[in-house]
């Protein structure tokens, strides 16, 4: 308990300082953004992505790794309704087409959100990425 | 648990509740609602006479006996100084009748506009308006070589003091913003720069919550164009044996640039290390110091008022010193990434005779920040 007590707040010190070195201030979807998707919410599956804002799109890739896959990211910066369009492999190991309408929280922060639905074939749910 | 373990943890958790909102050097419009005003009276319990802003702890009384301390922002020390004051301008109990601006939000905290001694009525902390200065009618200082001066004739002290504009907005372009840049009309919001959309989005958002998200609240360094926006100055000190030229900011974090002038490439983005101050090439154009800066990180905003930027942006910075007393600095910002074509601003930049920079850190603020940040906390 002791320790745990002790790593706790070490931890928590070391966020507190962190967290500002962290911010991006550019556009505000560059970056990597870690979260879950899910038809509901105790069957959740994490996952990652890192977007790019190259100065004309914003271009991102899925879950980085030997099974990444890229996306096609829209965004409408009056609303920061966010689109994700993607091929990725469902939990049959299949590769089906992916999208995913979600909104942009807390654009000044840097842990902002991006929140909504998704759905991939006949399967649909919520997801929720905060950036990293 | 042990009341050792109980520290550890509570250390953690309240610094980790504090730190974020930590406001070191906030911009006035981001902290205080001036649309409201606020009385108060009762004995000074702290005088905390530190950088960026000096504060007063006033332990106010209610109607129902209720004690509230109050947090007092008296101007910062070292312009207060100049007007006279001095930290034992007022003591431990004595008891003050202060007006001004209150905080944005629930918390007990004022910009005092008016601070009166209960028993003698004497006004305190008055800032007096600085003179102009007087334009002493000299050219330029200039190197045996024929180069201008930026710094101090030989055997002169000086500084770069406080410019005539803190906001950058395109040449040509007038649209009424305060001195933190923060608009008049959000409307103006499109015809302050050639924004790409999702630049004028963040913009119009940074202006609209007033900047609270501003990472200089946090201390965090004032890159780009911005160190030049702030009251502290600046000096050049010109290293001609080594051409370069290192540049010592007054304001912010306190920080420096190093400008070369050994005529090495301006680099590339994809080469730096990105950072606050970029990475920052010189020439000589004339009379016209010429320096191309890229290397940026996006951990910052790079001036007053909001204008984002990405690690694209590449700034083209010129100064001119027509005489002894005249800095003009004007900047074109290209950042593809961000605006649809390169832009230009500038402003003045008049020199302090005679004068050192101050020292000046905006960490220096912390021990009020938490004080104010956990009262917050209560007041919520």
């Amino acid at each position: 308990m002791r320790r745990l007590a002790f790593h706790l707040g070490l931890l928590l010190t070391f966020l507190s300082v962190s967290a500002p070195n962290f911010a991006q201030q550019g556009h505000p979807l560059t970056g990597t953004w870690n979260g879950d998707f899910g038809a509901n919410p105790t069957q959740r599956t994490p996952i990652t992505v890192v977007m790019t804002w190259d100065g004309k799109e914003v271009k991102g890739i899925v879950n980085p790794g030997p099974d990444s896959s890229t996306t096609v990211v829209t965004v409408d910066v009056t609303t920061w309704n966010v689109r994700f369009e993607t091929d990725m492999k469902d939990a049959s190991g299949k590769v089906v087409h992916a999208s995913a309408d979600g909104k942009l929280d807390d654009l000044g922060s840097y842990h902002r959100t991006i929140s909504g639905t998704w759905r991939q074939g006949t399967t649909s749910g919520t997801f929720k990425l905060t950036r990293e | 648990m042990k009341l050792t373990q109980l520290k550890v943890l509570v250390f953690g958790v309240g610094f980790s509740v504090a730190s974020p909102l930590a406001f070191g050097q906030r911009a006035a419009s981001a902290a205080y609602d001036d649309q409201r005003k606020v009385k108060l009276a009762g004995p000074v319990t702290k005088i905390a006479w530190t950088n960026p802003e000096a504060f007063l702890l006033v332990n106010v009384k209610d109607s129902t006996g209720t004690i509230t301390p109050w947090e007092v922002e008296i101007g910062n020390p070292l312009d207060l100084e100049k007007s006279g004051s001095r930290r034992d301008s007022v003591h431990i109990g004595d008891v003050v009748n202060v007006e001004g601006i209150p905080a944005r939000g629930p918390a007990p905290q004022a910009k005092a506009t008016s601070v009166v001694l209960a028993r003698t009525g004497a006004k305190l902390f008055v800032m007096s308006a600085k003179p102009a200065a007087k334009a002493s009618g000299q050219p330029a200082p200039r190197w045996p070589g024929g180069h201008v001066r930026l710094g101090p004739p030989p055997g002169k002290k000086g500084y770069w003091g406080p410019p005539s504009a803190t906001t950058l907005v395109e040449s040509g372009v007038n649209v009424p913003m305060n001195r933190d840049g923060l608009l008049v009309n959000l409307t103006d919001a499109g015809k302050v720069a050639p924004f790409q959309p999702w630049a004028e989005a963040v913009y119009e958002y940074r202006q609209r919550t007033l900047f609270k998200d501003d990472p200089y609240n946090k201390c965090i360094p004032p890159g780009g164009v911005r160190h030049f926006q702030n009251p502290y100055g600046f000096q050049f000190y010109e290293q001609p044996d080594i051409q370069r030229i290192l540049l010592f900011l007054g304001g912010g974090d306190r920080n420096w640039r190093i400008i070369y002038t050994d005529g090495r490439p301006a680099g590339q983005k994809e080469d730096l290390v990105l950072t606050y101050y970029g990475t920052s090439t010189g020439r000589w154009e004339g009379d016209t110091l010429v320096v191309d800066t890229v290397g940026f990180n996006e951990r910052f905003w790079f001036t007053n008022g909001g204008l984002p930027h990405t690690e694209a942006l590449h700034l083209t910075e010129r100064f001119t010193r027509s005489d002894l007393d005249t800095l003009r600095y004007q900047v074109t910002v290209d950042d593809p990434r961000t605006y649809t074509r390169p832009w230009s601003g500038g402003w003045t930049i008049q020199w302090v005779p005679d004068q050192e920079i101050q020292e000046y850190f905006c960490e220096e603020n912390a021990e009020s920040t938490f004080i104010h940040n956990s009262r917050e906390e209560k007041y919520q």
